[in-house]
């Protein structure tokens, strides 16, 4: 039961790492804490589920997803964020993000209606022996794509000339300008990025659990970003681990401890963590001016 | 009858009673008065319910059985020879608005009886103002703790879990052989931790044992860890008290993870969404006990559907049916007592015993208490929702 249980956590973790890289990589440079990330998670299950039932094959419904969560983040940031930047508080931005994350949930309850919807079974319901245990062909191929995203995530800041830009950004938005990048267009690329990403977690997680409601984003978008924290906001394999654990947690809680607790024990985990290692687990000691 | 929402509903009702108390003297009926002068010769019953807002559901139908119910007595000559007279306002399900047509009814319409609320709150704002001013009231939807105990006017001829949920565990245990039972439970839903108690104590009470023992919240999706857990536990069934949302992604979990059980709960399974979000992995597995279906109807069910739908054109729900036989059972405790005066009937209702009802035989208790048998226990098959697998008695 054990290993089972593990892939369980791993699979649940996967889904909180998509969202969580889109929170790290749009901390890491404007310090904001997109709170209208986990709606448009949410945004992204629904464009799935619609692209879904209209007939279109799943891998084109995925990819139609994270375009238009591509487009949807750029615009959040343009009309709630790029107004306020610099000319006030970033408590203000925060603000803004809070209102856009209840637009963009109410906005959906009026389209859709508070209920959830069955997702569409797809990739097969089916699942095969590996020893003694049991494992979901679906449990495989969400922590592969997961994993595939990750990796071009991270070639994509390492290797290319925009993840360079992305990376010089985030230590000195200042100094980048100065340097002639081009800091609204890496802002928005970020945001495209994240959403994206987030997008596909979505459609993912409508798949494993066959529903999707338009408050799902809220309780995800928040363990995600706890999960950022967690791993230390700013790296991307950060991120990563740091979205594994509570989810893994989460479920072992249930498996050996108590099932009353499972939120409980994921969080407390965090707050030890955080209490031991403030800068997260995977974060760089900096001192920073605030 | 069990959503969340009117569970949060009746909450809120609980809530608004507190300040119709404390402001209710200066309360005045906001509804204009039907224009019927109180008359000796005729025996009026008043309607609780909403026929407008989002309770509307359970009042409209109700009104139908009631209306029906009353133009079949008065066509067999009335009650003690005097014709009924229902008396019909839209409470909305405001508790307010409860309380001013309640007043209204007893003080304006001189009214022997009123029937409903629907809901549980609506019931208990009605049942205080009934039991001061000694007037019965026969609540066709009321199932929550509390009701009767307001006072001895106080009625209702529902379901009641504590009925239900052990002859269903018993019809679990010996007439399937599900011994070996595991029980979840959603820690956030008041109705979902108020019921497995009463299947707990049943299980046990039964011979039945309970293997594994779950907690889920409404609002999840992920029960990888509890169904895996689950399918380790070797259990016979299981029991899950909480409502027809995660009652569906249980299943469907279960499903994937090639686990073939069986869900028993309580008329919070009882929803559309149960069929549409469980799709194949809801058919026939998932069972709820209710206190009326449409299908393998009694004799006097027959006719009840037979006339229902000729009136109306529609079929009937368990509110309409409830409505009827409240009517019906106020009716028979005025026959049988000889007097139309609520003092004097309300102890001839007490004792009735075996009624033979559309919604079931109803009979009530030492502690005035409702048990109604037989208990339907509704599935999934197919494209039909919800349909009957078996009715079964109650002892």
């Amino acid at each position: 039961m054990f290993w089972e249980q593990l892939l369980n956590g791993l699979t649940l973790g996967s889904s909180y790492a998509l969202i969580a890289l889109g929170y790290t990589m749009v901390y890491g440079i404007i310090q904001l804490i997109n709170f209208a990330h986990g709606e448009v998670y949410m945004f992204g299950a629904f464009v799935g589920l619609f692209l879904v039932t209209a007939g279109i094959n799943i891998v084109v419904a995925m990819l139609g997803a994270m375009l238009f969560c591509m487009l949807l983040g750029v615009l959040i940031e343009r009309i709630a964020y790029r107004p306020l930047r610099g000319k006030s508080s970033r408590l203000s931005a925060l603000i803004s993000a809070i209102g856009v994350s209840i637009f963009l949930s109410t906005l959906m309850v009026l389209y859709r209606g508070p209920n959830t919807t069955r997702y569409p079974e797809m990739l097969g319901g089916s699942s095969f022996q590996l020893g003694s245990l049991q494992v979901s062909t679906l449990q495989v191929i969400i922590l592969f794509i997961a994993a595939l995203l990750m990796v071009v995530l991270e070639l994509t800041i390492k290797k290319t000339r925009m993840g360079k830009a992305m990376r010089a950004c985030s230590q000195d938005l200042e100094a980048s300008q100065l340097m002639g990048i081009n800091v609204n267009r890496i802002i928005s690329m970020t945001f495209a990025i994240g959403s994206a990403l987030a997008a596909a977690g979505g459609v993912m997680v409508g798949i494993y659990y066959n529903a999707v409601w338009p408050y799902m984003g809220t309780m995800a978008g928040l363990k995600a970003f706890a999960a950022a924290v967690l791993g230390g906001i700013g790296p991307v394999p950060g991120a990563m681990i740091g979205s594994l654990s509570p989810g893994v947690w989460g479920i072992m809680g249930v498996a050996y401890l108590s099932s009353s607790y499972k939120d409980a024990i994921a969080f407390a985990i965090l707050i030890l963590v955080l209490i031991i290692r403030p800068q997260g687990l995977m974060g760089q000691k900096i001192s920073k001016k605030v | 009858m069990k959503s969340a929402s009117i569970r949060r509903i009746a909450l809120l009702l609980c809530l608004m009673m507190v300040f119709s108390v404390l402001g209710g003297c200066a309360s005045k009926p906001a509804t204009t008065p039907t224009g019927t002068p109180a008359a000796t010769e005729t025996i009026k019953f008043g309607f609780l319910g909403a026929k407008t807002g989002p309770v509307a559901n359970y009042g409209i139908p109700g009104e139908k059985g009631m209306k029906m119910a009353i133009d079949e007595l008065n066509a067999k000559g009335g009650i003690l020879g005097k014709k009924v007279e229902g008396i019909y306002e839209d409470n909305k399900g405001e508790s307010s608005e409860i309380a001013n047509i309640t007043t209204k009814y007893i003080t304006k319409d001189k009214v022997v009886a009123l029937i409903g609320d629907p809901t549980t709150g609506g019931t208990k704002v009605a049942a205080d103002i009934c039991q001061k001013n000694k007037v019965v009231i026969l609540s066709a939807g009321a199932t929550g703790a509390g009701v009767v105990e307001i006072g001895d006017f106080v009625f209702r001829n529902t379901l009641l879990d504590t009925v239900a949920a052990p002859a269903v565990v018993d019809w679990m245990i010996n007439t399937k052989g599900w011994k070996k039972l595991a029980v979840i439970t959603s820690g956030n839903n008041g109705y979902s931790t108020a019921l497995t108690p009463i299947f707990k104590q049943a299980i046990l009470a039964k011979g039945g044992t309970i293997v594994l023992e779950e907690n889920i919240n409404d609002g999840e999706t992920d029960f990888t860890a509890q169904v895996t857990k689950l399918k380790n536990a070797g259990a016979d069934a299981l029991v899950f008290t909480g409502y027809y949302t995660e009652a569906a992604l249980i299943m469907n979990e279960a499903k994937k993870k090639g686990l073939n059980i069986t869900m028993v709960g309580g008329d919070g399974l009882y929803g559309q969404d149960l069929a549409k979000l469980g799709g194949e992995a809801v058919q026939e597995k998932v069972i709820f006990y209710a206190g009326f279906s449409t299908d393998q109807p009694t004799a006097e069910t027959a006719k009840f559907l037979e006339n229902y739908r000729k009136i109306y054109n529609e079929d009937p729900d368990m509110f309409s049916a409830q409505y009827y036989d409240a009517v019906m059972l106020l009716a028979k405790a005025m026959e049988t007592a000889k007097s139309a005066d609520p003092s004097v009937f309300k102890n001839e209702l007490a004792k009735m015993q075996n009624y033979p009802g559309v919604s079931g035989a109803t009979s009530f208790g030492a502690n005035r208490e409702p048990i109604k048998s037989p208990v339907c226990l509704l599935t999934v098959k197919g494209e039909k929702f919800p349909a009957l697998l078996e009715k079964i008695p109650v002892k």
